[in-house]
Order: structure tokens, then sequence, then C-alpha cells
């Protein structure tokens, strides 16, 4: 298959530019055990004082976090990296290499959202799944293959989510080629290291519905144990579908602005 | 023409730029009320090259060059008129199309900065679904044509510009296009470098008949590689044919240098010429004049007389001064 000798072949190039710094290695590395640190330590300080809040124990929301690391690391892996190398000043689209981007015979959203990997990333995603582990032996109970095959779609889902948001940011640097507009969501997506629910009731909507944060790593650790009603389950895929078209479709406008402007 | 590969008919591409005032109270108006003008950079050009064909874009900055190769290319949407390359509209960009082409820019890279050249080139080889054997041996060849067999393992970053510009080559080449699109390839790039690449770019072009636009700022590149030119000036064709015969279009004229005993002569105090003498030059106490080929020995007689001269000669106007004449009164 043609995408995925060409991912295979993207991923071999970028792991080799990584492996060229090796004082980044390291960085990474304590990078990720202090988000690690962090994200465990509010958590045990937060039940340490109570059992549980709005419903969610310690071993739920613990599995809130390890979905918001696995995300976070797959993120990490290919989606930032590669939209990273269009944005900002140094970015492709501000010094016109893009030119070479949009000239290949592939896809070019495929081509802009696959062709930078960061080797790292791997510890993360690694540590992310050590979480998850923890949290469904702290949950107690024991998955069938239906709850963890349910589990990954819902974490399919969410991603997609996460990859249509992104995607629309990386096609509004057509129109602003030095802004950085991932760092605002940025900010949002911090707060789904927790469970939607422990928000309040408005910002819980907010994060659920219009910045759907919460269904990026809220709803698939709910698939885990049960909980998501198939309303739910409908509007989040209804809504994951939307954004993706969107985005695509925003990116393929973008495409034609550069097109037309650049010189 | 039979075996045309690339159509160009009635081109045109207009820019919209915003219009900003200076100041500050200028630039907050323009946040909300942004105001437009229209930019027209080429302005209904056609031509025609036949398939092998090497031809030079030339003109001076903003004339239109990268616009035109950019339509050509598929980067850039034309305004109106039509281009077709390969039986294929550029802009479209399906990938049928751009597996038959490649561009070079002397001022972008293609190449990953941290790997090695021939880690770049298997990734291009993937891209453009080369197959191995194939793509063996195309490398072999283009590494051999360009000497760079010991570049292949160095990271691109500690490479010089030169030995830059022959990766890219390699990496525009691999998939074997039939047309290759450069624009201003040596730029920068020093003489022995500059006679190379051309050297190669001409035996390339021979050997695989691929069809050849090239832009370039320095008139050498153009001399050396292009039997046919387009010169083009604000977004207008003014000539298309051999450089020879644009040359001899403002032959008529010889270039005399005078050299002349007084310290200096300031602007003003030009001495009196006789009529059809044209002054290109004047600085200190050198004087570079244009004058009719028919009229120029009754015309240095006449100088010699009534200046005060320490050294005179007469030149046939390089290429650069024939094109500079054309850049600067568009080839009146």
């Amino acid at each position: 298959m043609r995408p995925f000798r060409l991912i295979g072949s993207f991923m071999r190039a970028s792991f080799q530019e990584d492996a060229a710094y090796r004082t980044n290695f390291f960085i990474s590395l304590f990078t990720s055990l202090l988000n690690l640190l962090t994200g465990v330590l509010g958590i045990l300080v937060l039940f340490g004082q109570i059992d549980s809040v709005h419903g969610w124990t310690l071993a739920s929301t613990l599995a809130v976090l390890g979905v918001y690391l696995v995300v976070s690391a797959v993120r990490g892996l290919f989606i930032s990296p590669s939209f990273d190398s269009l944005s900002g000043m140094d970015g492709e689209i501000w010094s016109g290499a893009f030119d070479f981007t949009i000239l290949r015979p592939v896809n070019a959203q495929f081509f802009a959202s696959f062709r930078k990997w960061r080797l790292f990333a791997l510890l993360d995603l690694v540590l992310g799944v050590g979480v998850l582990v923890a949290a469904v032996i702290q949950l107690g109970v024991v998955l069938s293959v239906w709850q963890v095959l349910f589990f990954l779609f819902m974490l399919v889902v969410g991603m997609s989510i996460l990859y249509a948001i992104l995607l629309i940011f990386a096609a509004l640097i057509f129109w602003s080629p030095g802004v950085l507009f991932t760092w605002v969501f940025d900010g949002l997506f911090q707060m789904a290291r927790y469970p939607a629910n422990i928000y309040p009731g408005w910002l819980r909507m907010v994060l659920t519905w219009i910045v759907p944060v919460g269904v990026i790593t809220t709803f698939p650790a709910r698939a885990l144990t049960d909980s998501i009603t198939p309303v739910e389950l409908v509007v989040s895929m209804l809504l994951a579908a939307a954004l993706l078209v969107v985005a695509s479709i925003l990116f393929r406008v973008g495409l034609r602005k550069y097109a037309s402007a650049s010189s | 023409m039979e075996n045309t590969i690339i159509r160009v008919m009635e081109l045109t591409k207009t820019y919209r730029v915003p219009v900003r005032a200076e100041g500050l109270g200028a630039s907050l108006k323009s946040l909300f009320k942004p105001t437009y003008s229209e930019v027209s950079a080429v302005q209904a050009i056609s031509f025609e090259i036949p398939q092998g064909e090497m031809v030079g874009l030339i003109g001076p900055n903003g004339a239109g060059k990268t616009t035109t190769l950019k339509m050509l290319a598929g980067l850039l949407h034309p305004t109106s008129g039509q281009v077709s390359v390969a039986g294929y509209e550029p802009w479209q960009r399906q990938p049928q199309y751009l597996r038959r082409i490649s561009m070079v820019m002397g001022n972008k890279s293609q190449m990953l900065w941290d790997i090695p050249p021939l880690d770049s080139f298997r990734v291009l080889g993937e891209i453009y679904s080369v197959p191995k054997k194939e793509f063996e041996r195309n490398l072999e060849e283009l590494v051999q044509l360009l000497e760079m067999k010991e570049l292949l393992t160095k990271p691109v970053r500690n490479l010089s510009l030169g030995e830059r510009m022959k990766c890219e080559l390699t990496a525009s080449l691999l998939h074997r296009p039939s047309v290759l699109f450069l624009d201003e390839p040596t730029l920068g790039l020093d003489v022995s470098m500059q006679l190379r690449l051309r050297r190669f770019l001409a035996d390339y072009n021979r050997s695989s008949g691929t069809t050849v636009i090239l832009t370039s700022h320095y008139m050498a590149d153009v001399m050396a590689l292009c039997p046919r030119v387009i010169l083009i000036h604000h977004g207008k064709i003014l000539h298309d044919g051999e450089l020879g015969t644009l040359a001899r279009r403002l032959m008529p004229f010889k270039i005399l240098r005078i050299t002349l005993k007084q310290e200096s002569m300031a602007e003003n105090e030009l001495p009196e010429l006789p009529d059809g003498v044209e002054v290109l030059e004047a600085e200190s106490n050198n004087l570079n004049l244009r004058v009719p080929r028919d009229e120029a020995a009754a015309i240095t007689a006449k100088l010699l007389e009534t200046l005060n001269v320490a050294d005179l000669t007469i030149e046939d106007p390089s290429i650069e001064a024939v094109i500079d004449q054309v850049y600067t009164d568009g080839g009146q």
C-alpha cells in the first residue's frame, strides 16, 4: 500500500534527523517524566483529600490522564511535528519552501500531515500506556475484548477530533503565516488532563461540545467503564466526521489562496 | 509546432496586494478596512516550446519571470489565459502531471537539512514511486555527471552552497522529468561552480531530451545554455528568439569609453557633445558614451578635437549592456 510505504519512508528519514541531535533525547526524556509526574501528583493530592469528584474516582481520573498522555504522545509523534514545519517564521509557508511540498505527486493534506515524525514521542506513548494500565488495575475490572475494542474506537474518534482541530489551525496559517494559532488551543487542551465532569457545568459544556477537548480524553476513558450513552457515541462520531470535513475543505481553500498569492 | 510540450496563450496574472499608507494610524485603519490594489505581473503572454529545447527566461527584477515560471509549474493559478504543459493544465497539479515535471529554486531547498542527501533522495524516490532498480540507475548516472559521490553521506547542513545545488539538481532529476524548471539555479555560486553546473545542464539536456526552462540573472548562464531566450519586461514579452538577434537589434551602437585629462568633472559641467551621442555614465573624469555605429568614426574624431582626451576605446556593447539597455528603456 502506497500511503503506508510513504509513511514508512517519512518515518525513517525523520528518525534519522532526530538521531542527529542526541542531547534532545535526554531533554525529551526529562520533559516526558516531568509531565507524567505533575499529572499523577495532582491527581494523588486531590484524591488524598476526597474519594470522588462528581462520581470520578482515583482510578477513572487516572484513566483520563492515561488517555491524555497517549493522545498527546500520538500528537507529538507526527501531527505536531508535521504541522509545525509549516508554521512560524521559519516555517515552510513563510519561507516559500512549501512550493516543493505542493509540487509532489502526493495528496497535499496527506503529505502535510504525515511527513515529520518525532522519535522521542514514543517515550510518551510508553508512559501513557503505563498510566492507562495502572488505571485499569486500580479500577479492578476485567475488560472484555469488546470493551477494549470500544475503548480503542473512542480513542480513534478522539484522535480524529484533535487532528481535525489541528488541521484547521494549520490551514489558518495560509492566511497568517507568522501566527502560531495552536498556542491558544494548547492552553485549553491542558484542561483535558482531567475529566470534563470535574469542571463547573458551563465550562464542562464548553469543553465537551464547543472546544471538544473533553471528548478527546474523557470519552475514551468513560468507554472503559461503560458509561457512554448511545447518544454521546453518535454525536461524538458525527462531530469527528464534521470537523474532518470542515478542516479538509479549509485546508484546500488555504492551498488555493497560497497558490494565488505567493510570488 | 509538432512536438510542442509547452503551450502558453494570453497568459495573465494579476496580484491583489494590500495597500498601506505609512504611520500607525493608517496601519490601524487597514486592520479594519484593508484596501487593495491590482498589480499585473504578467500580461497576456504567449509562446510555445518544443520538446527538448532549453529556453532562457530573462528580464529585470520584478519583470514577471518567476511568476511565469510558477504558473508553468502549477504553483500559481493564472488570472486568465491558457497554459498547457505536457498536455496538462499545470495549476490542477494532477499527480500524473507532477511526476513529469520538476523544479529547482536557487533560493529554496528541498533537501532534509540534518541527514545525508542519499536519505533525502530515497524519500523522493518513494514519493515519485521510482522503481528501485531505476532509482539506483538514475542516481548512479547523476552522481557521476555531477561528480558528487563523496557528498552522498555527509549531512546536508555541512555542505557548501555549490555542493548543495548539486544535490538539488540530483533530487529534482531522480524521477526523470520531461520538463525541468530552473529558477536562478546558479544564485550565489562561485564562477567555477557555475561553469560546472552549466556544463552538467547542457550535457543532461542533450542526453536526456529534457525540456529546460531557466531563469537567471547571470547572462553567462543564458548565453552558454539557451539558444533561445524569452525576454520579459513589465509582464510582457519584448523578445522571443536567439540572444544574438536581440543583441543585433541594439547593435547599431558602439560604446566609446573616454578618459579625460582633467581631474574631475561634475554632472552639470559635462562637455558639449555632438548630436546622436548618449551619455551612459559620467563619473569623475571617465565618460561612457553610446553612439550610432555608422557615425562612430566621425564622432570620435570630433571628440578628440574638442575634448582633452587621455584615453579612448571603442567597443561593441556587451550582452549585459544590451540587456541593460532593454531593461532601462524597454528596448525602444
